[in-house]
């Protein structure tokens, strides 16, 4: 990136924001919607002076009317790469298999419009929940998921309210497009052969814009005296039924009739209806934070309602034989952030942060679909300004846990999956 | 201070070391049973199958050098049963080709494999074989000439003689195993009693006990009323409309919670047991219970629920006596059947996705005889029976790759050749499961003993160099 000038900067976050996006997260939750709070560490509910706010805390925005009407936008390239070895018994040890690599680039987007003294509206574009793994050709896992793309579009209108000097409150809507996108391999004992044959693989996915949800949020902001602040922001939970299509294709053994066997029991060749359910969890996040004229120091705990997610069940409605569930059985979370900012002068600001962020996965659902690691994260990045126009550039390097199945996978698929990330975002804001 | 700091850090290493050890000694590993144990699958022995048998994989994982096994070439003995073809119905056969031969016959000690397929606890303890028997052409004791050899040494005699110091024992499945493949339970026939049951389980494991140093896992016995050679035929036939009209035995029709064997599928298809009016039926009943004619067993295609509960009982009877056996023994009890159990249950799941389960060809364990795993089934086996060892000896061997085993090579999605059509488990193989499941008619097991013409054409190298290999008790 750092070979693009500004305009080019400019062009391309234009672009990402127009081309559908894939996303990429641990635990499936995306914390970074704008990249001067990403630069602290994610530690922005008690600042929550940014459009961002619309994210991290709402009612920050009532505190910056100031500012006039705000445009922010930008996104977050996500370079990830994980790897994983077996265990035995399956796939076994010395087993190795690494996904693809992908960059992921969710966009963010935020309008907000004072509209008076007291309220102040926001509107936000933003991807809270992303996932996307993509394993190497016929790896071993290949049954369970080759490839996966879930996304979850936020469309978020807010209002934030003063009610005092030091108080503001804000509510929110949270209208949510969820896509998923999920292939895996079909895999049977061959009654010729006796061992493993590829006989086909299904392609499950939803259409478009048509799966939608709506959640809700509110938020508290409070300016304690002294240079303090507080925030707490809750975002709820949201419930969302996904129709899609289940898309069958054959891989022809060369046994004839043991492939018209198998194309007696599975619709190869067809798009048949699926239906799934997924449960978002909800999250509380509180945060404290000091400034004064040339530093904020800001600390937050989150909590995730990740026990939402207990199964996605895949159900063919014209096939019910063929519907499967699958069990993940997360648990609720705890997240700390803690971030920094050092304002060299009125133009240009330096920033720093560290996150730690529990797994909501327990070990036996670990698998190729994902395979979660409690993760530590270290931010850093600097802001500019002329005062009409602002660039908040972070990185943001995640460290997983290297983590292993245990001999408790709900597949039987057995191994240690070690993982990293590193974040990189650029975001542009205006003032009117 | 630094004392104690001294006496933890002593205490830690300790702690750690014995954590670490492995108290189970796999330098010498003998494991002794029946076809389960040999690797016996589709019918038959080949050394495919043979290097992954149950023992063969603990072996390898657990480090022991030179497990050494009766090995057989392509295409086995007797000629391994094929899958044909699987639609209209499942075609199993054995082509007709050659057999295989062995090709570990000079090896100059017993074989730490001593699994003899067919063999029941009365075998284990006192029947022989000879190679140059089977090598003469003889065809009256095939499995014991091919594994013992030496004419002389029984199957415990030979474990005792190697001097193991791991023993793992899996017998006792063939002293219930022919009343469900010959459809009948027949006291001292086609099951064993109770009583004798019990006093040969005390003489095999005793002698075990008392003339080696070994640790001693045994196996209890599945139930035989599981496999799919007793499940996957139903007792009805299927109309269009859905409803069942039963099939006719020789007691009259089956009622739906009747058993028909593999061994009915061949007379099926023949028109046996086809209620009038069903096109093809020839107005015969398919036969119940197992007849001898001309002194050879004819086998019986149906286990009633009064024959099930037999079978049943009496495994439960031996597996209590092979418990209380082990118990005064001190030796350590592998119960099959948590795993067994799990499989014809099907909530055993998935290995990497793949579902495994008991149906006949479909469910990946069980091989085309539909009483033997093959070799998915027979890592299951070793898979399970390795967290057995692991657990109640504190080692730490490692698990068998079954990723191996479901595709050997990483290479599994290669086809092959496409095949004719014929007619149901074939009458022929039928006859092969029923040879190697044979009944004891005359209750003379003794008479499948090597004869002593046979034993003066022995080669004296093999002779010399069994009997180097054996100290004698």
């Amino acid at each position: 990136m750092s070979g693009m000038n500004r305009k080019q900067l400019v062009a391309a976050a234009a672009v990402l924001l127009l081309v559908p996006t894939l996303s990429w997260g641990a635990g499936f939750a995306l914390f970074e919607h704008g990249n001067k709070a990403m630069a602290m560490g994610g530690a922005f509910t008690a600042v929550a002076n940014d459009p961002s706010a619309v994210y991290w805390n709402a009612a920050g925005l009532a505190f910056q009317s100031d500012k006039g009407i705000q445009f922010m936008a930008g996104a977050t390239f996500i370079d990830a790469s994980q790897d994983f070895t077996g265990e035995s018994p399956y796939p076994g040890a010395g087993y190795t298999a690494s996904q693809k690599s992908q960059i992921f680039f969710p966009p963010h987007a935020y309008l907000v419009y004072p509209i008076n003294d007291t309220m102040t509206l926001g509107v936000g574009v933003l991807t809270p929940f992303g996932l996307g793994t993509w394993w190497e050709e016929n790896f071993a896992g290949r049954f369970i998921s080759k490839r996966v793309d879930l996304k979850l579009y936020d469309f978020t209108p807010t209002l934030a309210i003063k009610v005092s000097n030091d108080v503001a409150v804000a509510v929110g809507i949270d209208y949510t497009i969820g896509q998923i996108d999920l292939t895996k391999g079909i895999g049977v004992i061959n009654p010729y052969t006796q061992r493993l044959a590829d006989v086909g693989q299904v392609h499950m996915f939803t259409d478009g814009a048509s799966n939608t949800a709506f959640g809700w949020n509110a938020s508290i902001f409070a300016k304690l005296g002294s240079g303090f602040s507080a925030g707490v922001m809750y975002r709820s939970q949201i419930d969302m039924d996904l129709d899609g299509y289940g898309s069958f294709t054959q891989y022809p053994t060369g046994y004839a009739d043991f492939d018209a066997a198998l194309g007696a029991m599975v619709p190869f060749g067809q798009k048949t209806p699926l239906k799934t359910k997924i449960k978002f969890p909800d999250y509380l996040s509180v945060g404290l934070a000091w400034q004064n004229a040339k530093w904020t120091v800001s600390g937050q705990v989150g909590f995730m309602g990740w026990s939402s997610f207990q199964n996605l069940p895949i159900n063919f409605t014209e096939h019910p034989e063929l519907s499967t569930t699958v069990e993940e059985g997360y648990k609720d979370t705890t997240q700390y952030r803690l971030g920094v900012e050092y304002r060299v002068n009125p133009t240009w600001s330096l920033r720093a942060g560290a996150l730690h962020d529990e797994t909501p996965q327990p070990a036996a659902s670990m698998s190729p679909l994902l395979g979660d690691g409690t993760r530590k994260g270290y931010s850093a990045g600097v802001g500019w300004t002329n005062g009409k126009i602002s660039v908040d550039v972070g990185d943001l390097y995640l460290v997983f846990d290297k983590r292993s199945t245990g001999g408790m996978s709900f597949d039987g698929y057995e191994g240690t999956y070690d993982t990293s990330a590193n974040l990189f975002g650029v975001t542009f804001g205006v003032r009117f | 201070m630094k004392r104690t700091l001294f006496i933890c850090t002593l205490a830690v290493l300790l702690v750690g070391l014995s954590a670490g050890a492995q108290s189970a000694d796999f330098s010498r590993y003998v494991a002794l049973g029946d076809s389960l144990t040999a690797g016996f699958s589709s019918g038959g022995l080949v050394q495919t199958f043979q290097q992954g048998s149950y023992p063969a994989l603990l072996a390898h994982q657990a480090g022991t050098p030179d497990f050494e096994q009766p090995l057989v070439s392509e295409p086995g003995i007797p000629v391994l049963l094929t899958l044909q073809a699987l639609l209209p119905n499942p075609v199993i056969m054995a082509p007709d080709v050659a057999p295989g031969s062995p090709i570990n016959a000079e090896y100059p000690a017993p074989y730490n494999n001593l699994g003899v397929p067919g063999a029941n606890l009365y075998d284990l303890i006192h029947t022989t074989g000879n190679i140059m028997n089977l090598l003469a052409g003889n065809q009256d004791n095939v499995m014991h000439d091919l594994i013992l050899r030496d004419g002389q040494h029984t199957a415990l005699e030979q474990a005792i003689g190697l001097q193991p110091t791991f023993v793992t024992m899996w017998i006792g499945n063939n002293d219930i195993l022919g009343a469900a493949v010959y459809g009948t339970p027949v006291e001292g026939v086609t099951m064993t009693p109770v009583a004798d049951f019990q006093s040969m389980y005390q003489t095999a494991l005793g002698a075990l006990a008392t003339n080696t140093s070994a640790d001693i896992v045994v196996v209890t016995l599945p139930d035989v009323a599981a496999i799919p050679f007793v499940t996957t035929v139903k007792p009805y036939i299927t109309l269009p409309d859905g409803s069942h009209v039963p099939l006719i035995g020789s007691n009259g029709p089956l009622p739906e919670d009747a058993y028909v064997t593999l061994n009915g599928a061949a007379l099926i298809a023949q028109g046996y047991g086809l209620p009038p009016g069903i096109p093809g039926a020839n107005g015969e009943p398919l036969p119940e219970d197992m007849q001898v004619v001309n002194g050879v067993p004819v086998p019986g295609v149906v286990l009633r629920q009064e024959e099930i509960s037999i079978i049943r009982d009496r495994t439960a009877a031996f597996n209590n006596i092979i418990r209380d056996t082990a118990a005064a023994m001190g030796a350590k009890v592998f119960d099959i059947n948590d795993l067994f159990g799990s499989i014809v249950r099907g909530d055993f799941g998935v290995l990497g996705g793949i579902t495994l389960n008991a149906d006949f060809l479909t469910g990946g364990i069980f091989s085309y005889d539909g009483v033997h795993p093959q070799a998915v089934g027979y890592g299951l086996v070793a898979m399970s029976l390795i967290d057995f060892i692991n657990q109640t000896y504190g080692t730490s061997i490692p698990q068998v790759n079954m990723f191996q085993i479901l595709c050997p090579g990483g290479d599994c999605a290669g086809p092959a050749e496409t095949q004719a059509t014929h007619a149901v488990f074939s009458a022929q193989a039928a006859e092969q499961v029923q040879r190697i499941f044979a009944p004891r008619l005359a209750n003379a097991p003794m008479a499948r003993r090597a004869t002593g013409a046979h034993r003066a054409v022995r080669s004296d190298h093999v002779l010399k160099v069994q009997k180097g290999a054996h100290r004698v008790q």
